[in-house]
């Protein structure tokens, strides 16, 4: 009647109710790969400088790490890597490994104790820290502590791993020669190895402690930095699970499998996980036992803070706040300003979505200089500079924080941040209206290095920022009328971010914007409508916005009028500048189309006090624009001098051409006022992805 | 039974009685197919599905001499295997399982066969728990393997495939699809089994443990005998479908298994899922004075005794069980239990421990030992042993409300309404849960959603009858005075109408609010009521007394009670009626206005 959970096994090291996952310490074992991979380094040792050219060796170095540190690979694959690297070694490998294998259990006992000799002499050939000197002495602690029946064991899974090698190029050779009753053999086992197949897909084996880890550190930085390179979330989730099922102590596993979760949206699963993750962390870690009480608490304060993090990431901000007001207190009462500094931050973004609340922002930077915390201040830094902007704040002033900030990531080469940044100045230099300064920040992003060390191969990753920069670059490009650059730089997007990952809604977004745009100027209105529901779906504001340009397109002025006002109001009440002087404009071409540009100056009037004050110089300039039509509508005969002012330094240059040439009269709309930039880079969902909180 | 001598035909041996019909009437023919398949499991080394028939058949009334079947006669083949069987059972039951399979090798009837391959699974089941101890690495434990497993299948499969398995082959393929974790086929091949035998226990028993909610059962064919009655009762204790689960157990008592202890202890024990205290305790009485010497379920009977606090009890059945043995399981977790209830909770965790030794897949002891923990104040570990129980299986509420409780512990409001809701899931009708997910939800001052859950945990049936004050109060708070109030009088009334002895504290908290609230609403013969059982508790004496010389006064002034008032809420006319101060009514009085 008892249920049965195979993974579960009795533990002996259970003390006081504590499971300790890992009480010799052992956190590696000996395994028939790694055996080989010993043999390589011991054949590696014994030919002399002479025998393997120094490209060779440098390409067998260069193999050597991914084979200390990555999971068991089959006894094939491994010739294959050393053969690509240094064929004659492959060779002498090959024999050692099967001279071992088909000899007798004292051949491998035997090299153990000859392992030993590579540290011994006065110029021994491996030095006792090094990386290879590391594994060797591992192995060798990890071989001598096995018992009598183990060694045995070991042996036989040499052997097996050695025939599994051999098997393929035997299966080729002689298979007629195999009898008959071999034969049916073999079909049995084939018929096993198919119906197993199928479960053990993914099965690729236990990982030892240091490969899980190796494994874990690796997939959670790619889902960070490049999500596509990262294994599929179906896959990655099996692997986990795979992991688990040998280990359910592996704590780190659960919270990769939140991340995982996260990448999906599925909020169940994801929840289930990094509570789970919470549960095991506050008991199995060694540091528990040496902090005592203080580790304990400390992993409950950050598991409250990830709970909020997690309920924000999918909009429940209630819950979140919840769940941060309990964090907060936790940690007050334990006094840990650093998880208090963490929580001030998620306060901010917290209080963002609401109303504006630099103040709490502008405390945090002050406590997180103070703390030393410089990714939390910089990061902090960003969201002021950001919330400034849109409050209308000059430019050298943001630009002068930004500089400050930049100062502090290169100092502390807080590489994330100072990609961030760059992408932050393109939109703000956007928002201003400068369009060159914007494409200069945006290229200087894209033609810039990683300066992580962890891909050094990769030259960049795939985060945000380069999503953002790359849709304001289409945008730019697709505003001067480049849409076949601008199409061209959304064809890379949709490569580099694939329509499932996490970054695709940018591009998206941004894409159709672009179709919208392009469709109205050609006067299909139809089109247009049709991708307003798109756009709504990923953007309500500009939804709205666009529906009603469209209606206002299509002559059905009363709706359009109705749905500008209505959204005038909301814009007001949550202070987007840029959208209440783009809706104005739209409202004021309403009024002048439908034959009362009377009533429309006061509205272009106020829009561009308004732009005028927040330093919006591109929607100034559009404004003048419309101020100069209007008044064309109004007194046909002294065409307003202004235009041509605006020429000088207005990238709606296109406009005005068309301004002049055009009649008042003439039925072609010469382009409505276009929203002129989504300054909205992301600082705010940088602090979210805040790699810190998730290991206390 | 005329056809008794025919029985067992040469040709298809045992199939006729073992196809056994759906209905009771006939005891003395179930009787005699439960003695037949008590000896062949017996022969095949199936010992618990051997017990469960024997003890079955002893519940029934003995057979005349008459009666009493043959053994069934022996085969061509079997003689053939004769020798052979003999000695490997004998290696087979001093558990030499690989010595018995070498000698069973190559034997063609299928008592043999069986027995071979069911050694062989055993030998590796065997050695796969010898091996974890060995194991290279920390990681290796769980990935440890019946090696044996993957063969079996396959000559199983064969077999299977060519229809030769018999009953007891398929529920050996059975156990090893389901070791492989073939959670389907396995299911497949049960059901097989228990269409060629039926009368297999075993067989049934690995369904139960498949079968995991009533839509799968639903989808099952399964043979219409008298066994599947037993299956059923089985799975509706196991799937917390009580009523059902009772009902069945009613009609096999009723058809004339009442002497069965089997199934005393599963009604005792469906009892005690629903938490009706008193009844499983009675039948655990009875249980013990029929089969003094059993050790089964045990442990659920001293978790009764705990919970009702009998600690003399308690210590009699430790001492009992650990006469008879020690080093079982539920010997274990009573001595755990009593040491708990002792407020011994080291010992007790040691014991919990050591019931874990014995059976690592044991979850109970997980709770119970969590629990300890948590009575050591040692949350890390508390959580650890919880975390334990939900890996054993997800749907052990105890342990995830055992969580919710040590982050309620350490504070964190907010992080337990998970736990809870969890617990809340997989016991919805539980008022407990649902009153834990109040206090949260009050922490969080989330009134709403509080209010929600205490008038849900009313409304399923309150346990420890606290919603409803806790309803009061929080309506109290948001100044809603009708509502508290009526929400007090329900709870008096409730109090009233089950007639408990236990004084409760929020009485006196309830009369003072009503005598105020009528007060308030000028409705003075109820609030003088109400005033005068304040009077009655110590806290609310002067309270009372004051309320009482107030009203006199109002009164004297010749205030009349105003009609105009609404007064939506009165109390009980026995209630207001009853000047004298007695505190118990009699409940017949107020059933009819209970709502």
């Amino acid at each position: 009647m008892a249920s049965v959970h195979e993974s579960l096994y009795f533990n002996p090291m259970m003390t006081n109710g504590v499971v300790h996952a890992n009480v010799f310490g052992i956190k590696d074992w000996v395994t028939p790969y790694k055996i080989a991979v010993l043999v390589l380094l011991n054949e590696m040792g014994r030919t002399g400088e002479g025998a393997v050219s120094l490209m060779e060796r440098r390409r067998l170095n260069q193999l050597l790490l991914p084979l200390l540190q990555g999971p068991d690979i089959t006894l094939s694959k491994l010739y294959k890597l050393i053969e690509e690297s240094c064929p004659q070694l492959a060779n002498s490998v090959q024999i050692r490994i099967k001279l071992m294998a088909e000899g007798e259990l004292k051949d491998m006992e035997q090299f153990f104790d000859d392992l030993s000799d590579s540290f011994s002499g006065t110029e021994p050939e491996v030095h006792k820290t090094s990386v290879v000197g590391l594994f060797l002495r591992h192995m060798i602690l990890a071989y001598s502590k096995l018992s009598f029946s183990q060694v045995f064991k070991l042996y036989t899974a040499l052997q097996q791993y050695f025939q599994n090698g051999e098997k393929k190029s035997v299966e080729d050779a002689d298979m007629e020669l195999t009898s008959r009753e071999e034969g049916e053999r073999k079909m049995e086992k084939e018929e096993l190895d198919v119906s197993i197949r199928e479960e053990e897909v993914s099965c690729s084996g236990p990982l030892s402690q240091k490969q899980a880890e190796f494994f874990l550190s690796q997939q959670a930085s790619l889902l960070k930095n490049d999500e596509t390179k990262a294994l599929t979330p179906a896959s990655l989730q099996k692997e986990l699970n795979n992991l688990l099922k040998f280990n359910p102590d592996f704590a780190e596993a659960h919270y990769l499998s939140y991340l995982n979760n996260l990448r999906v949206q599925d909020v169940f699963s994801s929840t289930h996980s990094l509570l789970h993750y919470f549960d095991r962390l506050i008991l199995t870690g060694a540091e528990s036992k040496s902090n005592g009480e203080e580790g304990y608490g400390r992993s409950l304060r950050y598991a409250a803070l990830n709970l909020a993090a997690l309920h924000c990431r999918f909009g429940h901000y209630q819950q979140a706040e919840l769940a941060l007001q309990e964090a907060i207190r936790i940690a007050q009462e334990s006094n840990d300003h650093v998880c208090l500094q963490h929580c001030l931050s998620w306060l901010y973004v917290l209080g963002q979505k609401r109303s504006d609340s630099y103040v709490l922002l502008e405390h945090s930077v002050k406590k997180a200089v103070h703390f030393g915390l410089p990714y939390l201040a910089s990061l902090g830094i960003q969201s002021l500079v950001q919330q400034r902007a849109f409050a209308g704040k000059t430019a050298n002033k943001l630009m002068d924080a930004l500089k400050d900030s930049d100062l502090l990531h290169w100092k502390h080469s807080l590489s994330e941040l100072i990609d961030i940044s760059i992408a932050q100045k393109t939109a703000i230099w956007r928002l201003y209206g400068r369009s060159t300064m914007a494409l200069q920040q945006a290229q200087m992003l894209l033609s810039m290095n990683s300066l992580e060390a962890v891909n050094a191969g990769v030259q960049q990753n795939n985060t945000e920022s380069f999503a953002v920069a790359l849709c304001h670059l289409a945008e730019l490009h697709a505003e001067q009328g480049c849409f076949a650059a601008a199409s061209e730089v959304l064809k890379h997007l949709k490569e580099r971010f694939p329509p499932n990952s996490q970054h695709a809604q940018l591009w998206m977004l941004c894409d159709q914007k672009i179709q919208f745009d392009r469709a109205m100027n050609d006067g299909k209105y139809h089109l247009a409508d049709s991708l307003v529901t798109g756009i709504t779906a990923l953007n309500s504001i500009e939804g709205v916005y666009r529906k009603a340009i469209v209606l206002q397109a299509q002559n059905q002025m009363s709706e359009a009028h109705k749905l500008l006002q209505k959204l005038l109001i909301h814009c007001q009440k949550i202070r987007n500048t840029e959208m209440v002087i783009s809706v104005l404009l739209s409202v004021a071409e309403l009024y002048w189309r439908s034959s009362s540009p009377t009533i429309a100056l006061p509205v272009l009037l106020q829009a561009l006090a308004l732009s005028k004050e927040y330093r919006l110089q591109y929607l100034a300039s559009e404004t003048v624009l419309n101020l100069a039509f209007a008044q064309l509508w109004r007194q046909p005969l002294r065409i307003s001098m202004k235009p041509r002012t605006i020429l000088q330094r207005s990238t709606a240059k296109s406009k005005s051409e068309m301004l002049f040439t055009s009649r008042p009269d003439s039925t072609t709309p010469w382009g409505r006022p276009r929203r002129g930039t989504d300054a909205r880079c992301s600082s705010g969902s940088c602090i979210r992805n805040c790699p810190l909180m998730g290991c206390p | 039974m005329a056809a008794s001598p025919s029985v067992v035909p040469m040709a298809a041996p045992m199939m006729p009685v073992l196809s056994s019909s759906s209905d009771f009437s006939n005891l003395r023919e179930i009787k005699k197919q439960l003695l037949l398949i008590a000896g062949l499991t017996r022969e095949r080394g199936l010992l618990h599905s051997s017990k469960w028939s024997a003890e079955l058949a002893f519940s029934l009334p003995a057979l005349p001499l008459a009666e009493l079947q043959p053994p069934p006669p022996i085969t061509e083949e079997d003689a053939q295997d004769m020798d052979a069987y003999t000695l490997a059972k004998a290696y087979f039951d001093v558990k030499e399982y690989d010595r018995a399979a070498h000698f069973l090798h190559g034997c063609n009837s299928k008592k043999a066969y069986f027995l071979y391959m069911y050694s062989r699974y055993l030998s590796g089941e065997k050695k796969k728990d010898d091996e974890t101890v060995d194991s290279l690495g920390p990681l290796e434990k769980g990935q440890v393997k019946n090696e044996a497993l993957r063969e079996l299948r396959v000559e199983l499969s064969k077999k299977h495939q060519a229809r030769e398995l018999d009953g007891f082959g398929l529920y050996l393929y059975g156990v090893v699809l389901r070791k492989l974790d073939l959670v389907k086929e396995a299911i497949d091949v049960f059901v097989e089994a228990t269409h060629v035998l039926p009368l297999h226990w075993g067989a049934w028993l690995e369904l139960c443990n498949l079968i995991t909610d009533k839509e799968m059962l639903k989808f099952l064919s399964l043979p219409d005998t008298w066994m599947k009655e037993f299956f059923l009762a089985h799975i509706y204790t196991e799937l917390q479908l009580i009523e059902e689960a009772l009902q069945k157990y009613q009609n096999l008592i009723d058809v004339g298994f009442s002497k069965s202890s089997y199934i005393v202890s599963q009604i005792a024990v469906a009892y005690h899922n629903i938490r009706d205290i008193d009844k499983a305790l009675s039948i655990f009485n009875e249980l013990r004075k029929q089969d003094p010497y059993r050790i089964e379920n045990m442990d659920t009977f001293s978790n009764l005794l705990y919970v009702r606090s009998m600690k003399s009890e308690l210590s009699y059945l430790a001492h009992n069980l650990c006469e008879i043995d020690k080093y079982r399981v539920e010997t274990c977790c009573v001595i755990g239990n009593y040491y708990s209830l002792r407020s011994q909770h080291e010992k007790a965790a040691l014991y919990f421990q050591r019931a874990l030794k014995l059976n690592p897949r044991y979850l109970g002891a997980w709770t119970l030992m969590g629990h300890e923990y948590m009575e050591m104040k040692n949350t890390s570990a508390a959580i650890q042993a919880y975390r334990h129980a939900i890996e054993v299986n997800k749907r052990d509420y105890r342990a995830w409300y055992g969580l919710g409780q040590t982050y309620e512990i350490l504070k964190m409001p907010f992080y337990c309404l998970y736990y809870y809701r969890r617990a809340h899931q997989l016991r919805p009708n539980d008022s407990r849960m649902l009153v834990a997910l109040g206090e949260c939800y009050e922490k969080l001052n989330q009134l709403v959603e509080a209010k929600k859950c205490y008038w849900r945990a009313y409304a399923v049936g309150d346990v420890e009858k606290m919603a409803l004050v806790k309803l009061a109060k929080l309506h109290e708070q948001l100044t809603e005075s009708e509502q508290a109030a009526q929400c007090y009088i329900k709870y008096i009334q409730d109090i009233y109408s089950c007639g408990e002895i236990v004084e409760h504290l929020e009485e006196s908290t309830a009369f003072r609010y009503l005598a105020q609230y009528y007060f308030k609403c000028k409705l003075w013969d109820e609030a003088s009521t109400c005033a005068q059982k304040c009077c009655a508790f110590n806290d609310t004496r002067e309270e009372g007394k004051a309320l009482l010389r107030q009203i006199l006064q109002l009164r004297n002034q010749g205030e009349t009670p105003s009609t105009e008032m609404p007064a939506p809420f009165f109390l009980p006319a026995s209630l207001s009626a009853n000047n004298t101060p007695t505190r118990r009514v009699s409940p017949l009085n107020l059933s009819s206005v209970t709502p």
